[in-house]
């Protein structure tokens, strides 16, 4: 294995990094799935119907997936990185304000659906957003750039790529699944929290 | 304009799996910008405009109090 790594120019610490760098990806897309599946179970589960700030920090979500999938599918590029970063920018943006919007309750005001682990859903979003940006800060840090990638393809890491494979497809179908849910929610009209308005 | 957004995240998604590339970021540009105009236009309030008087006027009271 180490001969032919080498013959291809690339070295057992180049593969390493790509297998780490890799391992990141799939686990910000596992991980970026888990929530939009919890929300969603939450919405068709419990009742729980997602505010109109909310369901923009669930677009926001797959467009942080949409940059990490292209990684996988076209090859590594910063543009995908940075895309990933814009949209987990956004998210932050999104949650912060909503969390200020809510800390101070009155009428009208207040934090909707459950509480998971003691924090709510916009508070949520300000954590995976902030722990996105800092994980990424922090990679490039202490392990500087992502050059091993443009070497080394996810294609080398047959097992990773099979189940990166499928966690693309499933946010995919997830995304589906939302549109479909909004367009009951809401139709062309704006959303509100009281129900579905196809259903009424 | 919520469900075009949804609508424009989803292409962008499909467009990208079947390899139309230039076409999917097309699409997640629309969706970006749709996305912060529609969060802009959430968060307006006519009366506040994009201020937060609520948490400026805690501000005041602490302010008073010390």
């Amino acid at each position: 294995m180490l001969a032919s790594d080498e013959l291809l120019g690339t070295s057992r610490k180049d593969r390493a990094l790509a297998f780490l760098n890799y391992l990141y990806f799939v686990a910000v897309i596992g991980v970026v799935s888990a929530i939009l599946i919890t929300a969603m179970v939450m919405q068709y589960a419990f009742g729980e119907i997602p505010c109109p700030l909310c369901l923009l920090q669930r677009v926001a979500l797959f467009g942080i997936c949409f940059g990490v999938i292209a990684n996988f599918r076209s090859g590594f590029s910063y543009r995908n990185t940075g895309l990933t970063l814009l949209f987990a920018v956004l998210l932050l943006l999104i949650a912060a304000r909503q969390t200020l919007l809510d800390i101070y309750p009155r009428p009208g005001h207040e934090y909707i659906g459950t509480a998971v682990l003691g924090l709510h859903m916009p508070v949520w979003s300000v954590i995976i957003a902030v722990t996105i940006i800092g994980a990424y800060a922090l990679k490039l840090a202490v392990l500087g750039g992502d050059e091993e990638l443009t070497d080394i393809r996810i294609e080398a890491f047959p097992s990773l790529g099979h189940i990166a494979r499928w966690l693309g497809l499933t946010v995919i179908v997830l995304a589906l699944i939302n549109t479909a849910s909004v367009a009951v929610q809401c139709g062309f009209a704006q959303c509100h929290t009281m129900g579905y308005q196809l259903l009424q | 304009m919520m469900l075009i957004v949804f609508a424009a995240i989803t292409l962008a998604l499909v467009l990208d799996y079947l390899g139309l590339r230039r076409l999917a970021i097309a699409s997640l540009s629309a969706c970006f910008v749709l996305a912060t105009v529609l969060f802009v236009w959430e968060v307006y309030s006519p009366e506040y405009g994009l201020r937060m008087p609520w948490l400026q006027g805690a501000l005041e009271a602490i302010a008073k109090g010390a």
